[in-house]
Parts: C-alpha cells; sequence; structure tokens
C-alpha cells in the first residue's frame, strides 16, 4: 500500500524526477518528465539518457553525474547560471519572454542500504515564473538606477550624480596625482529671459543649451545641471590650460547660436569659472568653491567669457591679504 | 550560551578524522578531475563570533578581494561551508569541469559553484560518514554571496546568530595549474555539542 502511495506521489508531482544508472541508462521517468519531454516512460526507460535527448550538454553533464557516483555527493544546477537541461516548453507563452522552461535541478545520489552509489535520481523544478519576474525586476532597477542620475528637464546627469562623480574623481587624482578640473558655467541674465519670455521659454533655453554642450564635450568628461540654471563639466586628466581652452570652446558654442522658442530667437550667453584641483584643495567641495569664486569674477567682468580662480584664492595669499 | 572547550582527547581525535576525510576528499577529488589534488592539512579551531571575521581575513589576507560560495548542509551535524576564490576565479579549469566554452557570462558564475559544491561535498561527507553511522546529510544549492568583494564585508559579527563556531579550514590547489582557494566549513553552538558526543563514541570505540 504504501509503496502505491510513493509510487503515485512521485509519478504525479508537479515536479521533474527521473534516475539513471552508472551506464547513464534511464531508470525512472515521472510523468511531469513525460509531459515535457513528450516522451512516455516506456520510450526513454532503460535507453541511454544522451542518446534520447542529444540536445543535452553531454560532456558536461556526464561529468556532473559521474561526480555524484563517484563523490557519493549531491549536485546541482540553477537557471540563473543555465537557465534549461532540457528544450522544454513552458506554460507561459502568451506572458513569457523566456525560450524554454527555466530549471533548477537538484542531482541525489541513490543509495539502497550499502555504501555505493546505484542510481543518481534527478529533480528538476520549473524557474520559468521566477525568472521571468527576477528579468523584470533586474530591468526595473537598470532603468531606476539610470533615471535616479538624470535631471528631468535636461536628460543631463544631475547634481546628486555630479557629486558622486566628481567625489570619485577628486580621490582618484589624490592617489595616483593625475591633473583634475573643474568647470562651472551659468546663463547670463537667465531670469530675464524667465520673466520676458515665461517659463516654458527658460525650460527650452535649458533643453537646448544642455543638449549643444553635452554633444561638445570628450567622451571622458562628465556634464551635469548642477541646479538652476548652473552646470558642471568634470574634465579628468585635465590641468587648468586645458580646462581653459574647454571652457572658451564652450563659451563660443553657447553664444553662437541663438535658441529657437516658437516665434522667437533667443540670444543666450554664458559665464564660465575654471578650477583645478591644486595639492592645496582638501575635499571636492573646496574645487567647486574655487570655480564658483572665479565664475563670480565673470559676473563682475561683464559675463560672457572664461575666468580662472583669483591668485589670492591660494591659502597663502589669502593670509596675506587678511 | 556557556561554552566548554574541547579535551585535548577530543580535538586529536577530531583532528585525526578530518586528516583522514581530507585524505580521501583529495583522492575522490583527484578521480573526478582527472588532475593531482593537494589539500592543506586542514586546522581546526573554535572561534567566537567576534573573531570570524578576522579570522577570515588571516586566512585570505586582509586586503584581498574575494568571491565566495556559501552552501549549507543539514545531517545530526548542521552548519554552513564557505569557499573563498582568489580575484582570479578559476578561469582555467573549465576543461577539468567539462565545460566546453566558459566565455558566456553564467558559465564563470557556475564553474564556481560546481567546485564549490565537489569540494564542500567530498571534504563534509568524509567527515561524517566516519562520526555517524548511515550519514544522512543533504545540502543546500550553493549560491554566491560575494563576488570581488572585500573580505572585511563579508562577514559581519553583527549579523551571526551563534557566539561560537566549530571551524575547519583548508587550502585546496591543483597539481600544474595556477589556482586554489580557502574552504571554510563552520559548524555552530549545537553541533559542537554534537561532535562532542560522537567524538566521544569514537572515543569509547577506541
Amino acid at each position: 500500500m504504501s509503496y502505491d502511495l510513493f509510487a503515485f506521489i512521485v509519478d504525479r508531482v508537479d515536479v521533474g524526477i527521473f534516475a539513471v544508472d552508472r551506464s547513464m541508462r534511464v531508470i525512472l521517468w515521472n510523468r511531469f518528465m513525460e509531459i515535457h519531454s513528450a516522451r512516455d516512460a516506456d520510450q526513454v526507460l532503460g535507453k541511454n539518457l544522451f542518446e534520447c535527448f542529444p540536445e543535452l550538454p553531454r560532456r558536461w553533464l556526464e561529468k556532473k553525474i559521474h561526480g555524484v557516483f563517484t563523490l557519493k555527493n549531491f549536485a546541482f544546477t540553477s537557471w540563473e547560471q543555465r537557465p534549461h537541461l532540457f528544450r522544454f516548453k513552458h506554460n507561459r507563452p502568451i506572458t513569457g519572454g523566456a525560450d524554454f522552461m527555466y530549471q533548477s535541478c537538484t542531482f541525489m545520489p541513490v543509495k539502497y542500504g550499502g555504501d555505493d552509489v546505484e542510481a543518481v535520481c534527478v529533480t528538476l523544478f520549473d524557474a520559468t515564473d521566477t525568472g521571468i519576474y527576477r528579468k523584470r525586476l533586474d530591468r526595473a532597477m537598470a532603468s531606476l538606477k539610470e533615471s535616479v542620475n538624470r535631471d528631468g528637464l535636461t536628460g543631463i546627469f544631475n547634481r546628486r550624480c555630479l557629486e558622486s562623480e566628481l567625489s570619485k574623481e577628486f580621490d582618484r587624482c589624490r592617489r595616483y596625482g593625475s591633473p583634475l578640473s573643474l568647470i562651472l558655467f551659468d546663463l547670463d541674465d537667465f531670469k530675464r529671459i524667465n520673466d520676458t519670455h515665461g517659463h516654458l521659454a527658460g525650460d527650452e533655453v535649458l533643453r537646448v543649451i544642455a543638449q549643444r554642450v553635452a554633444k561638445n564635450v570628450r567622451s571622458m568628461d562628465i556634464f551635469g545641471r548642477y541646479g538652476g540654471e548652473e552646470f558642471v563639466v568634470i574634465l579628468p586628466a585635465t590641468d587648468l590650460d586645458g580646462a581653459e581652452a574647454a571652457a572658451e570652446k564652450l563659451r563660443s558654442i553657447v553664444a553662437a547660436t541663438p535658441v529657437t522658442f516658437g516665434e522667437q530667437r533667443l540670444a543666450v550667453s554664458a559665464s564660465f569659472g575654471i578650477a583645478e584641483a591644486a595639492p592645496d584643495l582638501t575635499s571636492y567641495e573646496a574645487l567647486l568653491d574655487r570655480a564658483d569664486s572665479a565664475l563670480y569674477l565673470c559676473k563682475s567682468k561683464g559675463r560672457n567669457c572664461v575666468m580662472r580662480p583669483a591668485a589670492a584664492a591660494t591659502p597663502a595669499a589669502e593670509l596675506a591679504a587678511v | 550560551m556557556t561554552f566548554v572547550p574541547y579535551s585535548s582527547d577530543h580535538v586529536d581525535a577530531l583532528q585525526e578524522i578530518v586528516n583522514v576525510a581530507m585524505g580521501r576528499a583529495a583522492a575522490a577529488l583527484a578521480g573526478v578531475l582527472g588532475t593531482f589534488v593537494r589539500l592543506s592539512v586542514p586546522r581546526i579551531r573554535i572561534v567566537a563570533a567576534a573573531d570570524a571575521g578576522r579570522a577570515v581575513r588571516v586566512l585570505v589576507g586582509e586586503h584581498a578581494k574575494i568571491t565566495a560560495v556559501r552552501q549549507s548542509f543539514h545531517s545530526d551535524l548542521a552548519g554552513e561551508a564557505l569557499v573563498l576564490f582568489g580575484e582570479d576565479g578559476c578561469t582555467d579549469l573549465a576543461d577539468l569541469m567539462g565545460y566546453d566554452d566558459c566565455d558566456e557570462p553564467g558559465m564563470q558564475t557556475e564553474l564556481l559553484l560546481d567546485l564549490s559544491n565537489l569540494l564542500v561535498g567530498a571534504c563534509l561527507c568524509g567527515v561524517l560518514e566516519q562520526v555517524e553511522s548511515g550519514s544522512n546529510v543533504s545540502f543546500s544549492a550553493p549560491s554566491i554571496i560575494a563576488e570581488r568583494a572585500y573580505v572585511h564585508a563579508l562577514v559581519r559579527p553583527d549579523a551571526l546568530s551563534w557566539t561560537h563556531s566549530l571551524v575547519v579550514e583548508l587550502n585546496f590547489s591543483l597539481e600544474h595549474r595556477d589556482f586554489s582557494c580557502h574552504l571554510l566549513i563552520l559548524m555552530p553552538e549545537e553541533a559542537i555539542e554534537r561532535m562532542r558526543a560522537l567524538l566521544d563514541r569514537v572515543l569509547a570505540a577506541v
């Protein structure tokens, strides 16, 4: 009675169960395996597993099963690394996205009382649902990670991302002694554009200038919107002269062409402060401050220009000035 | 839980059992992998949870980046095994494990899991079959718990649910290949006591 019960359960349980002997002949093939392989037990029993299913990765799987016989130990495969062993259809033909049923398998050594392993029993679990959900989750996480670093209006990097990248570059510059510079620029008279032509016009200016500058920075540079009408370009492996040349190029590109908004053509220019991570700077915030002080000089010089930090910005000179 | 250290008889008996087990494991692994296998003399000790992180750092090096695979086992004795790989992983072992192509992204990981499972199984079964009659051990599927992570992030004492653990550490390497990894078998308090009883039986039978 109890044997019938076990046999019934093994046959009907919603998990694939099969077993092979030492010569890889199939000695158990349950109903789950029958249904999904479209092969009845009598077509498979007593036959070599690999001859019945030539699509199986023979060399690897034989080694794995052989290992269970020799080491008398469990072995496993997971859908995460190897999505399927058998080319079984899954039951989500419409909502799926996977080619075959994802499968996780456990290989169990079978002993009949003695010490020798007589057979290897494989239980095969359908992991398709888990796999599909995991793929969706991975996609959602990737897009979340992307959006968390992007400025909603302009699509370029946001302040959060800029600060984290600047902090990394600053550490790298300190560790390896490679130069690092920064451009901080600000659209001139932006408030006037907003006041005269409306916020929609202001938004369009921000978008157009962001795209224009993004096309003209080097691939290694990191460009983003720092806030309001302020933008930052991080220039790794670049000294102050290099930063000045880059800023001058961007300045002329920004000012060269007015931004079209409806019928109107809005003249735009920007002021550029640059700074280099000199040895006296102890943090990336100090580097930002120094670029900001240079930007401030631009404003007093009549805007639409590029300025270095004043010589007085070195600590020794600051002390002397006091 | 108050913890009574093992007597020197217990320690000697356990060391002997583990040595024999590793000898058998090395032979079995050599049979499966088709190459000579070196297992270091296992080091056995009982560590407090607070020292677990340091024990791992001492084993693999303070600033090492490692990839770690874990697997739990259940039997009369239950615990966890950790296999720690250096930064290079085990790229050039693909052929030994019967992989034709190890370039696909998932294959590297699978290779690590496969090899860890072989190692853990071979070593543990060798120990258990000597102390338990009719050993009925079963294993969870191995999983990666850290990839190229710093050692200090791996074992955080505050996250451990035990206060003392019996630790068996050994080093595994292959002849003619530039490959080695560390194996740690950890058995918390209940297993320490259970093992004490099993060792009493072994000692009584001598």
